[in-house]
């Protein structure tokens, strides 16, 4: 299983300087609702997380989270 | 590399660190990490220590909450009490310092300010207390601003009239151009931000090398990462070579993320010019709410001064963001500001170069 930690040190509830934007928390996907999808933290830490921004989020998937809002989802090995 | 460990392997890195020294050759570059993670992670991990004389790391501007002008904090504190609104912000602007006290000393003297996490927070607490009027006050570059385009199209799409957003979003590639025109600057390369090209890509990037000739390497923030991308820009420089390279290829892609950035083309219009702390005016550099979402648009919604304020004259705040100075040499570093009583705004973010500077190695600055 991918490390969390590899993209990021930040968690759900330490996310280092939320405003300046550039500390994204990675999170892996438990489970999608619609544009929403649950999601834990290195720390297993859970949230709900807007995907709008990201296609076709599956169970599993690894994304880089800011202000509760996906980004990018993780290419393992790119 | 699958592991963090890897990222954080003292072989590697000391080996990283030789073969930039080996590549630098007899020539000295100024290099700027543009990102104030990146500046954060360099302090914290010492990665200073480890690199050639020859390459001097210059702190860029890419901190939202330290090139903020003082002047906006006070509008949108002074907006909030005026009207009696909730002021909403993110946890990092409550101790930045306005004329009239910071927002935690505000809410100390009574007025509603909330920390929130998101603009989706500030939005929720509308939606559950139709009685608040809630402003939420938007700061950051293009990672911040999707989460706020998001949130307003929830709020037009659900008629949430108890909502507005104090628009200070700002944009990296007007700022990296201001510093690349100024003619006392002398930079050679740049570690582009990390995550702010999930969103942008780095195909905006390729102005740098085409207009100025200066590389570009978009960063991760490992200690690996860092050190990676540095000797990647030293390796261009000695080539007499200038492009863009993503270092950071497993969060961000070229192309960066169509979706947010279309969000954002609907919900925002380019400010003709906005004042960055220390830079000045710098043409189409900010966000103002588009007119389609005026109801949203605290600025729109209620009158905005529009106040200019002076910066303490002693702090050198300017400077320092623009790389001309070294945190530890403002007159006031470690003494009068300190990041539990901070003068300037860099000394208030945890990615600020003078709070990463005074966290991790302020006895060597002020030895």
């Amino acid at each position: 299983m991918i490390d969390l930690s590899q993209y990021g040190t930040c968690t759900l509830d330490d996310d280092g300087c939320t405003t300046c934007g550039d500390a994204a928390v990675p999170v892996r996907v438990r489970s999608c609702n619609g544009t929403t999808a649950r999601c834990e933290d290195r720390t297993g830490q859970e949230a709900t997380i807007s995907t709008d921004f990201v296609d076709d989020v599956r169970p599993g998937d690894v994304l880089l989270v800011h202000a509760s809002v996906a980004l990018s989802r993780i290419r393992p090995g790119a | 590399m699958k592991y963090v460990d890897e990222f954080r392997d003292a072989a590697i890195i000391r080996e990283t660190a030789a073969e930039i020294e080996r590549t630098v050759g007899n020539r000295r570059y100024r290099i700027m990490e543009v990102c104030g993670g990146h500046t954060h992670s360099i302090y914290r991990h010492g990665l200073h220590d480890l690199l050639p004389e020859a390459i001097e790391l210059v702190h860029g501007p890419g901190c939202p909450v330290c090139v903020l002008p003082m002047g906006r904090v006070d509008d949108g504190l002074n907006l909030a009490a005026r009207e009696g609104l909730t002021f909403a912000a993110f946890g990092d602007m409550m101790r930045v310092p306005g004329t009239e006290g910071s927002a935690l000393e505000r809410k100390a003297a009574g007025m509603d300010v909330r920390i929130v996490y998101s603009p989706l927070d500030a939005l929720q607490i509308a939606r559950q207390n139709p009685d608040l009027d809630v402003m939420f006050f938007a700061i950051g570059f293009e990672t911040t601003a999707p989460s706020t385009a998001l949130t307003l199209r929830q709020a037009k799409a659900d008629g949430v009239e108890n909502f507005s957003v104090f628009c200070n979003h700002i944009t990296i590639m007007p700022a990296l151009r201001a510093l690349l025109d100024d003619p006392t600057m002398e930079l050679d390369g740049f570690v582009g931000p990390g995550h702010v090209s999930t969103v942008i890509g780095c195909a905006p990037y390729e102005e740098i090398p085409e207009r100025y000739g200066k590389p570009v390497v978009v960063s991760g923030f490992e200690p690996l990462d860092l050190l990676q991308s540095i000797l990647l820009v030293v390796r261009q420089l000695e080539a007499g070579e200038a492009s863009v390279e993503n270092q950071y290829g497993r969060a961000v892609t070229w192309e960066g993320n169509a979706a947010a950035m279309a969000a954002m083309d609907e919900v925002f219009t380019p400010r003709p010019t906005f004042e960055w702390r220390g830079l000045g005016g710098i043409p189409q550099s900010a966000l103002a709410v588009d007119d389609a979402y005026a109801a949203w648009d605290a600025e729109a919604r209620y009158a905005v001064p529009g106040v200019s304020v002076m910066e303490p004259e002693e702090a050198c705040c300017g400077s320092v963001l623009k790389g001309q100075m070294k945190p530890s040499a403002c007159p006031l570093f470690g003494t009068e500001c300190t990041p539990e009583q901070p003068v300037g705004a860099l000394m208030v973010s945890s990615e600020g170069a003078c709070a990463a500077q005074y966290e991790y190695a302020r006895h060597e600055a002020m030895a």
